[in-house]
C-alpha cells in the first residue's frame, strides 16, 4: 500500500483525485461512525498518556538523564498512536472488510483499486495526525512537556512511520484468516512488542530485552520519535539508523502485501 | 479496442468456458447465451460452478479456457475491466455493506463511483426503502438489507445486473418483494443474470435457465420446458374402487400401492379417456382422481441427483 501511495501519485488523473477525495470522506465517516475503532485508537492513546502522566509521570528516570517520565511518555504515545492506527486498526479494518465481502464488492465497482488503496492510506494518515496533534497539545498544556525541537526531523519520522506501519498493517492482514481472530492477533503482537520496546518502562540500553527488541520496528520507532524532542543531551534529532530500520520493515511489508493481498473472503 | 456493441444481440456469450481449481474442473465446457433484456438463471446446487461462472463474467476471476463476451468485451482483459465495471451491477451472495452507514450514506458513497448515477431518491423509492433512508444499515431487516444491496447494484444504471443467489436466507415475504423488485428492473430493460438453487425462484423470474451440475450444463431452455417437462410424463392417480382388482382396469397400472393406483404416461388424454369411459360404464367412482405433471423440482432433482446426494455430506461450497 505504501508503494501504491508513492507510485500512483505520478499517474493520478483529475478524476482519480476527485475519487480519492470522495472515498477519503467516506473512509473517515466509516472510521468515526464505527466507534470501536475510534475508541481503540484515538481514545486509548490519549487516555494512556493522561493516566500515566497523572500517576508515574512526575518521577524521574536516571537512565535518561534524570528527565521526568512524562517527557518520555509524550513521544512514546505519539509512536503508540501512529502504530495503533496504522498497524492494528488498519489490519483489523482490512480483514473485516475482506471477510464480509466489502473489498470484493468495491473491487467490482468502477472505483479503481489504486484509488481505494490511496484513500485508505490517506484516511489512516489523517487518523494518525489527529492523534499526534491531540497528544502534543495534552503534553504541552497538561504536563508542560516541550514540543519537538526539530520539526523537520519530526515530520520525516511521522511520514516514514505512517507509510511503513501502514504497509505492515496490510501485510499482517493478509495472513489473518478471519475477522474473529483479527483483533486478538494484532493486539497480542502489538502489545508484546510495545512492552518489549519499553513504552511503559524505559529499557536499559544493554538489557537483553533491548537487544531482542532491536530486531523489531517498534523500539526503533519510539526512539526515532523521541529524537526530535531532543531531551537527551548529545542525541541528534535525526535518528537515521532507526528510521532506516523502520523503512526496511516497511519495504519488506510492501513486498508481502503485493504478493499476498486478497480481495475476496478466505473461506470461499 | 473493438466493442461490437449493437452488432450482437447477446449481452453475454459464453462458449466452452473452463476453470480448474487444484486439478478439479469447477467449470467444465460451459456454453450459454444471454439475450439483451432477458432474465437468465444459472440453477444448480452448491458447488455446481454458478458463482465461479459469474465471477469470470464479472472479470473477477481468470478463466482457464473458452471464450467469454460481456457487453461486447472480454472481461478477462484488464484493459476492458474499468469500462465494463461502469456498465454492470453486482450483487454478491453475502450482504457486503458497511453496517454503521445509513442507507442514504452508503448509496451516496457508491453513486460517486459512476459517471452518471441514478438519483439517490429514485433508487431508494425503487427498492422500497423510503421510510428507512436515514436508518443505519444494521437496523434493517434481512429483506430490507437485500433490497439495499440490489439498490447498490443498480445505482450506476447498469445494462447488466449480476444477482448471485439474491434470496438465499430470506423469509417467504422478503423473497416475494425481492422478486417483485427484480421483475421491475427487468421491465425497465436491464438484463439480469441470476444464480439460484431454488426451483420456484427460477420458475418465477427467469425466461431461460441453464442447469449446472459439477461444472457442466446438463439442461438449458425455458423453465417450463426443462427436462421435457412440457411434454414429459404425467402421473394419473386414483384409489382402486372397492371390489375391483387391478387386473380389471382397462389400462395396466404402473404401480398399485396401498390401493393407490398410479399410471405414468406420455399420452394422458387417451389414457384418461379410457379410464373415465370405463368408470362411467361400470358406474364406479374414481375417488381422489389426480393428474400431475412432473414439477420443476422433480426435474431438477433428477438432473442434479448425484450432486444432491454428495452435497448432503459435504460442506457449503
Amino acid at each position: 500500500m505504501a508503494e501504491a501511495a508513492t507510485t500512483t501519485r505520478r499517474h493520478l488523473l483529475p478524476r482519480d483525485v476527485r475519487l480519492v477525495v470522495h472515498q477519503v470522506r467516506y473512509e473517515q465517516l466509516a472510521f468515526w461512525l464505527n466507534r470501536v475503532g475510534a475508541i481503540f485508537t484515538v481514545v486509548f492513546s490519549v487516555l494512556f498518556l493522561v493516566m500515566l502522566g497523572a500517576s508515574a509521570g512526575q518521577s524521574r528516570v536516571p537512565a535518561l538523564g534524570n528527565i521526568k517520565l512524562i517527557v518520555y511518555y509524550v513521544p512514546g504515545f505519539v509512536a503508540y498512536g501512529i502504530m495503533s492506527a496504522c498497524f492494528t486498526t488498519l489490519a483489523i479494518n482490512l480483514v473485516v472488510r475482506r471477510e464480509t465481502g466489502q473489498l470484493k464488492r468495491l473491487r467490482l465497482s468502477p472505483l479503481p483499486a489504486r484509488v481505494l488503496l490511496v484513500a485508505i492510506f490517506v484516511s489512516t494518515a489523517i487518523v494518525s495526525l489527529v492523534q499526534v496533534v491531540l497528544l502534543l497539545i495534552i503534553g504541552r498544556f497538561g504536563y508542560s512537556v516541550h514540543l519537538p525541537v526539530s520539526w523537520a526531523a519530526f515530520a520525516l519520522v511521522l511520514l516514514v512511520g505512517i507509510v511503513s506501519f501502514s504497509a505492515m498493517g496490510v501485510a499482517i492482514s493478509t495472513v489473518i484468516p478471519n475477522q474473529e481472530t483479527a483483533g486478538p492477533v494484532t493486539s497480542i503482537i502489538f502489545f508484546v512488542l510495545l512492552f518489549l520496546a519499553g513504552l511503559w518502562f524505559p529499557l536499559g540500553k544493554h538489557s537483553g530485552l533491548a537487544k531482542f527488541s532491536n530486531y523489531f520496528p517498534v523500539l526503533h520507532f519510539i526512539k526515532a520519535i523521541d529524537a526530535p524532542f531532543k531531551f537527551q543531551p548529545g542525541v541528534s534529532p535525526w535518528a537515521w539508523h532507526d528510521i532506516l530500520i523502520i523503512a526496511l520493515w516497511g519495504a519488506g511489508s510492501v513486498l508481502v502485501a503485493l504478493r499476498k493481498f486478497k480481495w475476496s473472503p478466505r473461506r470461499s | 479496442m473493438t466493442r461490437n456493441e449493437g452488432l450482437k444481440l447477446s449481452t453475454i456469450s459464453v462458449s466452452n468456458l473452463r476453470k480448474t481449481y487444484k486439478n478439479v474442473d469447477a467449470v467444465d465446457d460451459v456454453s450459454f447465451e444471454v439475450e439483451r433484456g432477458e432474465v437468465f438463471a444459472l440453477l444448480g446446487p452448491n458447488g455446481a460452478g454458478k458463482t465461479t461462472c459469474i465471477e469470470i463474467l464479472e472479470g473477477f476471476l481468470h478463466r482457464d479456457g473458452g471464450d467469454v463476451q460481456v457487453l461486447g468485451v472480454d472481461p478477462g482483459q484488464r484493459g476492458q475491466q474499468q469500462w465494463l465495471r461502469t456498465r454492470i451491477g453486482v450483487v454478491l451472495q453475502e450482504l457486503a455493506v458497511e453496517s454503521f452507514f445509513t442507507v442514504r450514506q452508503v448509496l451516496e458513497r457508491n453513486a460517486g463511483f459512476y459517471p452518471a448515477p441514478r438519483p439517490i431518491d429514485e433508487v431508494i423509492a425503487l427498492v422500497g426503502l423510503a421510510e428507512k433512508a436515514d436508518a443505519k444499515v444494521k437496523k434493517l431487516s434481512g429483506g430490507q438489507q437485500r433490497r439495499l444491496d440490489i439498490g447498490l447494484g443498480i445505482i450506476g444504471r447498469p445494462e447488466l445486473l449480476f444477482l448471485d443467489e439474491p434470496t438465499t436466507g430470506l423469509d417467504p415475504g422478503a423473497r416475494r418483494t425481492t422478486w417483485e423488485l427484480i421483475r421491475t428492473l427487468s421491465g425497465e430493460g436491464t438484463t439480469v443474470l441470476l444464480s439460484s438453487h431454488y426451483m420456484d425462484e427460477v420458475e418465477a423470474l427467469a425466461k431461460r435457465v441453464a442447469v449446472l451440475r459439477r461444472g457442466q450444463v446438463v439442461a438449458t431452455g425455458p423453465p417450463a420446458s426443462l427436462g421435457g417437462r412440457d411434454r414429459g410424463e404425467v402421473a394419473i392417480r386414483f384409489i382402486l374402487p372397492a371390489g375391483i382388482a387391478a387386473s380389471d382396469l382397462p389400462v395396466t397400472p404402473t404401480s398399485v400401492d396401498a390401493s393407490v393406483v398410479e399410471i405414468n404416461t406420455n399420452d394422458e388424454v387417451v389414457v384418461l379417456n379410457e379410464i373415465t369411459n370405463w368408470a362411467l360404464q361400470r358406474k364406479v367412482t374414481l375417488t381422489g382422481l389426480d393428474v400431475t405433471r412432473k414439477t420443476l423440482e422433480d426435474v431438477y432433482l433428477a438432473l442434479t441427483h448425484e450432486e444432491f446426494d454428495d452435497a448432503k455430506g459435504a460442506a457449503n461450497g
